[in-house]
């Protein structure tokens, strides 16, 4: 356990975590958390792409699994309680 | 019974849609009532509400009236709403203190976000109870003494109301005008404080403008005279930087649903040193200090405690990218469209706000057009009225220009499709009503409006 949390995380395990939040992004069924989710996965990575502290690396990576864990959640929640109308930035014939 | 009209027809189009698309198994009573609806339009799937046609749900620019709730909120609440279910105030079993401890987590999170302890935090049901217990509260509780109440003309509904009330039980109110950029004038202020002042109350962030005022100059006035101040909060939170000991605030009202949280949840900052007293507005069990009886929503508290640490962790990078989504929109509006002034000072402005008003175009007709839009012309508790704003007719705005603004609010969740649409939706609207306009055909001959002199009928 102590040796998980010291040891930081592999470039791997990294790219891994980030696919799976735009994997969890596209399940969720309302446009607007859809993409904040994606975009605030995005922006956090590229924010924390700079990061060199190998205990500063794998907090964020730890808060990133946990985030995941809620993102995981919520997209069946959502999913559970589909408003029988779609927003209209969902709609295919847009005006322009 | 009109809403009751409304709420059957719409569940009626509502079941419909589900059986069309899942053939869900409901009833077949309501689907063969349903064959004598001619409104539902089967091709794009809308519906017909309050006899305007919607295809779909209209992108939301409105998070000044209220926010959606955040997912990482509704995270922490739905445990609470399923096994966790004890009341906090009981103190005999595991139940009680569960619930107990989530509370009080709830409470240091508030607290953390205003810089408070949270010893001073008390919840309650929203930011108009607090604003309630703080102005009905302090008076009644100092009246042997105090008799005179500081607040200004654009403060929120409930803060007016509130003061109107202890008008009628004698106490004196200043009405503190604005400035034609919705801020107080310090000196006025200054001016009107009595010896029997007992509370001014200022709102930090304007509902309707978005206009910040000078709060740690007012809390610094304030404490020159050892005057209580008040803030309404709600508005603030989660949005600008708030530090009750830096605006020298006595009390402060905040709001659960304006910061991604739930509804029918706020909070009251009360300072202990000095120790400000109040007459609880609700007498029963004690909870809350004796402040605010009654047992805790606990989902609801929680839900307010981890939208607060929410908005503690995304405050910078939500104000980066809702100011650029305000320029976006202010920009793209502006380029394709003349007569346009934004309500309220740009400078000292919180920036999810923008209120525009649109000249020779008349303002219900550019909101009923603006249906896939959802943005209101002020404040949602008046939008039920046609009346233009007090607040914009504080500020000092003509009746016309008050009577076409638009309040667009953007929040965490907007994106920048959503401002290009919402400006292109405008931009036509804006532009179909002017060619109509008798009055912008005049005013592009050059005929001044101002000048004319209407003959009498």
């Amino acid at each position: 356990m102590a040796a998980t949390l010291t040891s930081s995380p592999s470039a791997a395990e990294i790219l891994s975590l980030f696919r799976s939040f735009i994997r969890i992004a596209r399940q969720f069924p309302d446009y607007n958390i859809r993409e904040y989710t994606k975009r605030r996965a995005v922006d956090a990575f590229r924010q924390n792409a700079t990061l060199s502290n190998p205990s500063s690396i794998s907090d964020a990576f730890s808060y990133g699994k946990s985030q995941l864990e809620v993102a995981k959640r919520q997209a069946v929640v959502y999913s559970l309680y589909v408003p029988p109308l779609p927003s209209i930035m969902d709609l295919p014939n847009k005006p322009f | 019974m009109t809403s009751k009209l409304v709420a059957s027809t719409l569940r009626q189009h509502l079941t419909k849609n589900t059986n069309l698309l899942r053939r869900h198994p409901l009833s077949t009573a309501t689907a063969a009532a349903l064959t004598a609806e001619p409104q539902t339009h089967e091709e794009t799937g809308g519906i017909t509400m309050k006899g305007v046609k919607i295809s779909g749900r209209p992108l939301y620019l409105d998070v000044q009236a209220t926010s959606p709730v955040d997912p990482r909120v509704l995270d922490a609440m739905l445990p609470f709403y399923l096994s966790r279910y004890g009341n906090p105030h009981s103190r005999t079993h595991f139940y009680g203190w569960e619930s107990d401890n989530a509370v009080e987590h709830a409470r240091s999170q508030v607290a953390s976000l205003i810089g408070a302890s949270p010893k001073e935090i008390v919840f309650t049901s929203g930011a108009t109870e607090s604003n309630n217990i703080s102005i009905k509260g302090v008076m009644h509780f100092y009246k042997e003494k105090k008799k005179h109440v500081i607040t200004t003309q654009t403060e929120h509904k409930c803060v007016l109301d509130s003061c109107r009330h202890l008008q009628q039980e004698g106490f004196d109110v200043t009405y503190l005008p604005v400035e034609s950029d919705g801020l107080v004038d310090l000196e006025k202020l200054r001016d009107s404080i009595r010896p029997d002042t007992g509370l001014v109350s200022v709102m930090a962030v304007n509902n309707e403008i978005g206009v910040v005022q000078p709060m740690e100059e007012i809390g610094k006035i304030c404490k020159e005279f050892n005057v209580p101040f008040h803030t309404d909060a709600a508005q603030a939170l989660g949005k600008i930087h708030v530090d009750v000991d830096k605006w020298n605030v006595s009390l402060m009202s905040l709001s659960g649903h304006k910061i991604y949280g739930p509804k029918g949840v706020g909070a009251l900052y009360l300072r202990r040193r000095p120790r400000i007293r109040v007459e609880p507005q609700m007498n029963g069990g004690g909870q809350e200090r004796g402040i605010r009886s009654g047992t805790l929503a606990t989902p609801l508290v929680v839900g307010m405690g981890a939208a607060c640490e929410v908005a503690m962790k995304e405050m910078e990078y939500d104000e980066k990218r809702i100011s650029a989504l305000q320029q976006r929109l202010l920009n793209g509006i502006r380029e394709k469209l003349d007569g346009v002034v934004v309500n309220g000072s740009m400078e000292r402005r919180y920036v999810g706000n923008l209120n525009l008003s649109f000249a020779y175009v008349e303002g219900e007709s550019l909101l009923m057009g603006l249906k896939e839009v959802a943005v209101s012309s002020g404040s949602a508790c008046t939008s039920a009225s046609l009346e233009p704003s007090y607040v914009l007719r504080a500020l000092g705005v003509e009746e016309d220009m008050a009577h076409t603004s638009i309040r667009f609010g953007i929040g965490r969740f907007t994106t920048e499709a959503e401002i290009d649409r919402a400006v292109h939706l405008t931009v036509q609207q804006v532009e179909k009503l002017r060619e109509m306009s008798p009055l912008y055909e005049m005013v592009k001959e050059g005929i001044n409006i101002k000048d004319i002199q209407w003959s009498q009928h």
